[in-house]
């Protein structure tokens, strides 16, 4: 069966460049599921989840917003961040939010407040991610 | 005349000088090598954007498109802003001994200010050396609107992130009619080069764009898409400057501390011929004297 290329770059580096089955984007107007074969498409995403298979295995990033171009069974993912899931601190993405909610508190400056509520979101979505993993490590054990 | 004792002093301190430059030399070297991988980490990511803008901005360019009216546009039109209002972005270094690399940027900014005298200057600095001299600068038409120092040499894409606020907040409010950048590019380990160029409305002359975007889909739209891209292309592209001129400090560095040690070896060279010059002097007076003795007494 024909593979779909799936990059994600970050502004640092290349994060992922892995031939996979299936890719589900985070896309602004709800979730966008690729199949090999799909049509050319850019997309803007949003702060969400990115999940990819190989075969029975899924893997699963946090993305925090970007673009995606799909062309030829090519999926390119311009985000201005990307993490996977196993590399996501539970501790530190806890400690980001308190941090981001108590300064959203203190300042008033517009340019601060936004990116307090930046951190935020971000902090939000990585804790969502860590949790969607250990429920799904429960579930195992049942 | 000097003493044996002084010369052999100068000579300890011109070494010991001469190892703090080599170790200066070494650890720059070390750091090139990692601000090079960062730089090429960076680059796709740049890359891509542009094409995409590139691509994209063919169909905004023709006919009444609404796109025209969107805060973004002035980056694609330079006969948008206000004609008197210009922006800098001036990319430096923290430190000193690294050769001439601080002071060709700084004339070169103070080239563009003298160029601009007459307009409403606004500057983003990055950098000690050239926060300290543009605030020594006194100029009722030059406003420095943000200064980030000693953020080398650990940059992230946070720094680029921060200015790209300022700038996009800043352009819009004052109304500029374009922003500068001078920086150093890196080229080679052996050569920088002082960039002075237009960043801002761009230039799509220097881009690439490969593909055709002919057939694509946008969801949701082609304005949207352009409206996610370009904040994040210039972004992408100030954190690039932030890189090549961090690692091009690191060569000038390098090179600046490489001549240096090579000059105290040629100091401590002159100095060990002088001193032994001396030591052979003190010798044949002595011989001198004994001779002279020994001939006084058989007399």
């Amino acid at each position: 069966m024909a593979k779909i290329r799936l990059q994600i770059i970050t502004p640092q580096k290349p994060v992922l460049d892995k031939e996979v089955d299936f890719v589900v984007l985070p896309a602004s107007k709800g979730e966008l599921g690729i199949l090999p074969g799909h049509t050319e498409y850019i997309a803007t995403l949003k702060y969400g989840v990115l999940r990819y298979k190989i075969g029975e295995e899924t893997q699963t990033f946090a993305v925090l917003g970007g673009i995606a171009e799909i062309a030829n069974n090519n999926v390119s993912v311009f985000a201005e961040g990307a993490v996977l899931q196993d590399e996501i601190d539970e501790e530190t993405a806890r400690q980001q939010l308190e941090k981001a909610k108590s300064a959203r508190l203190q300042n008033d400056k517009a340019i601060d407040l936004e990116q307090a509520d930046q951190e935020i979101k971000e902090a939000l979505l990585l804790l969502k991610v860590k949790k969607l993993q250990s429920g799904k490590l429960k579930n195992k054990k049942k | 005349m000097e003493s044996l004792r002084d010369i052999k002093q100068q000579i300890k301190a011109i070494n010991s000088t001469k190892q703090m430059m080599l170790t200066m030399k070494m650890v720059s070297s070390a750091r090139i090598r990692s601000a090079q991988q960062t730089m090429l980490n960076g680059r796709p990511f740049a890359q891509k954007m542009a094409s995409l803008i590139d691509n994209l901005r063919k169909d905004i360019q023709d006919g009444e498109n609404p796109f025209r009216q969107n805060k973004y546009y002035r980056y694609f039109d330079n006969s948008l802003g206000d004609k008197n209002k210009v922006g800098l972005i001036l990319i430096t270094g923290d430190k000193g001994l690294c050769g001439a690399f601080n002071a060709v940027t700084l004339r070169e900014a103070l080239r563009w200010i003298r160029e601009n005298k007459d307009k409403e200057k606004y500057v983003f600095i990055i950098g000690k050396k050239g926060a300290d001299f543009v605030r020594r600068i006194k100029m009722p038409n030059l406003h420095i609107v943000c200064e980030l120092i000693n953020i080398f040499p650990h940059i992230s894409y946070v720094h680029a992130s921060l200015i790209k606020e300022k700038l996009e907040q800043c352009t819009l409010e004052e109304n500029l009619s374009k922003v500068d950048l001078i920086y150093n590019n890196f080229k080679s380990v052996a050569s920088q080069e002082l960039v002075n160029k237009t960043f801002l409305p761009f230039d799509f002359d220097e881009i690439e764009g490969e593909d055709d975007l002919q057939n694509f889909i946008f969801e949701p739209g082609i304005m949207e898409v352009l409206i996610t891209l370009l904040p994040r292309y210039i972004g992408a592209n100030i954190y690039r400057f932030l890189l090549e001129s961090q690692a091009a400090e690191l060569a000038a560095r390098m090179n600046a501390m490489e001549s240096a040690a090579n000059n105290a070896q040629e100091i401590a060279d002159n100095l060990s011929v002088k001193l032994n010059k001396v030591r052979q002097e003190g010798i044949t007076n002595e011989i001198n004297e004994i001779v002279g003795g020994a001939n006084a007494l058989n007399n």
